[in-house]
């Protein structure tokens, strides 16, 4: 059996730290256009319009059964092409580009469907009493509703979060070095060999990231249903 | 951008041949996960936290499963020639064995935490008034389990279920990371022949469309059929292939905001 170092998986981890900004770098772009596209298409489904949602059902749903890495492979092979038909050239734009488009298109169906459960879970009665009360639509969207809805959807949001963190760090196979790409680079810098090492150093990086996640999610959660308490037997 | 649709056909038919492959992956995944899970599931709700089981639900939540395969294919085969063969000295040529094998290794353990977590909720929305009250008119707690709890948790527990074998046919495309021949694998090799990889990467897109439509008009099925008993009436037969709480958001949390 070959050698098993456990000295190299410390300084795999050390040589792989820096490149964490990168992976959060990526969710954060993915969150923010993903987010953008998931509110659109939650409100085109809010608008109840059949035709309307029915095509968005019908996109959730094809986004909903296909593995990222097959989406990932072509947006990367495809995108080009499919630009370069109309006059654009990305050949060399950076894998950013890639990853961010396939993840945001991934996280856009289910963030849709996060934002749009959440709107509904909050009371009709809510919005009308805010109405009545002389409060505008905005005011009441911004004061009344959105703040309930943040709430139910907050857990949703951190579970797809840590999910697209971990799918993310699929974005190696086209070339991307976040994590997940400088430990497959450090494999290949050592011929190979450390390939065990590299592995656990990178599963202790992704496992701590998503522990660090949950425990902000999960203190934010406490603090806005705390406020909901107070509110709710305070007076 | 033109699509070399002859090419297109081709493949569909050649990954045709690779679909037993990934339906054996999914399947027996599964059933092996659900078994495993469902033990799990029962140690787990007992009043002693178990902590081997949290530690290991932990690990595959937080760890990509890329990273899972990646890890295990390079270390399963050394190990198992190294305990077969020189601690053992059994003369097995371990290197010959099917990589299925570790996929399915990769698969199970990640599917059982998963299960095991959907099966616990499952078990613990029933109350243990249920099993109580099955105890006191005389079952064993088998009879309890077999007659009584497991029917009322399969119900809340088949769109959790559903959803984590969709997830779990997606996840088997990565399988060919280690040189499994799965749908993704055939297309791969069919594309590398003449650079078609758009089309193949299509192609792999409609076999799984279609493998996930069939799971979860299977599963509908059985929802319904399982389902019989809490509505008197008939079910109705026709609801929405799509749903949310497939994707693991709730969708009946309401604020109450007194």
């Amino acid at each position: 059996m070959r050698p098993f170092h456990p000295l190299f998986i410390i300084e795999a981890f050390i040589k792989i730290f820096p490149f964490i900004p990168v992976t959060l770098a990526t969710m954060a772009g993915t969150v923010f256009f993903g987010g953008l596209i998931g509110l659109g298409l939650a409100a085109a489904k809010l608008t109840k319009k059949p035709a309307l949602v029915a095509a968005v059902d019908t996109y959730i749903y094809i986004i909903r059964c296909i593995p990222s890495i097959v989406l990932l492979f072509i947006v990367y092979y495809g995108l080009p092409e499919l630009l370069k038909s109309s006059g654009i050239d990305i050949n060399d734009s950076s894998k950013w580009f890639f990853v961010i488009t396939t993840f945001s298109i991934l996280f856009s169906a289910t963030m849709a469907e996060v934002f749009r459960t959440a709107y509904e879970a909050v009371d009709k009665g809510q919005r009308e009493a805010a109405l009545a009360s002389g409060l505008t639509e905005w005011q009441s969207f911004r004061r009344i509703v959105a703040p309930q809805a943040l709430a139910v959807a907050l857990p949703n949001f951190a579970n797809s979060l840590v999910k697209l963190m971990k799918e993310g760090s699929l974005s190696y196979t086209i070339g991307m070095i976040d994590v997940m790409g400088k430990g497959q680079l450090l494999i290949g810098i050592n011929h190979g060999s450390y390939g065990l090492e590299t592995y656990i150093a990178l599963m202790a990086i992704y496992w701590i990231l998503t522990v660090i996640l949950e425990q902000i999610f999960n203190r934010t959660e406490q603090r806005l249903t705390k406020g909901k308490r107070e509110i709710a037997f305070g007076r | 951008m033109e699509l070399n649709t002859e090419f297109m056909r081709e493949t569909f038919i050649t990954a045709a041949k690779a679909i037993p492959v990934t339906l054996e992956l999914t399947i027996i995944t599964m059933v092996v996960s659900s078994i495993l899970g469902f033990a799990l599931a029962l140690k787990r709700i007992g009043k002693k936290k178990n902590r081997a089981i949290s530690f290991y639900i932990s690990f595959v939540r937080g760890t990509p499963i890329v990273l899972q395969i990646l890890f295990f294919y390079s270390l399963l085969p050394t190990l198992l020639n190294y305990i077969l063969n020189v601690v053992l000295g059994l003369d097995v040529k371990v290197f010959d064995i099917d990589p299925i094998i570790y996929a399915f290794v990769v698969f199970i353990l990640n599917t059982t935490a998963i299960l095991t977590e959907v099966f616990r909720s499952s078990l613990s929305a029933i109350g243990f008034g249920q099993m109580e009250a099955a105890l006191s008119v005389g079952m064993t707690t088998s009879q309890a389990l077999r007659r009584i709890i497991i029917p009322q948790s399969l119900v809340s527990a088949l769109p959790n279920i559903c959803n984590t074998t969709v997830n779990t046919l997606k996840s088997t495309s990565l399988a060919y990371m280690m040189t499994v021949q799965d749908v993704m694998a055939v297309a791969k090799k069919e594309a590398a022949f003449g650079y078609n990889y758009i089309e193949a990467y299509l192609v792999v897109l409609l076999w799984y469309i279609i493998l996930c439509t069939i799971v979860q008009l299977i599963f509908r099925e059985v929802e319904r059929v399982v389902a019989a008993y809490k509505s008197g009436h008939k079910v109705k037969r026709f609801n929405r292939l799509w749903r949310p709480d497939h994707v693991g958001i709730k969708k009946h949390t309401q604020v109450v905001w007194k």
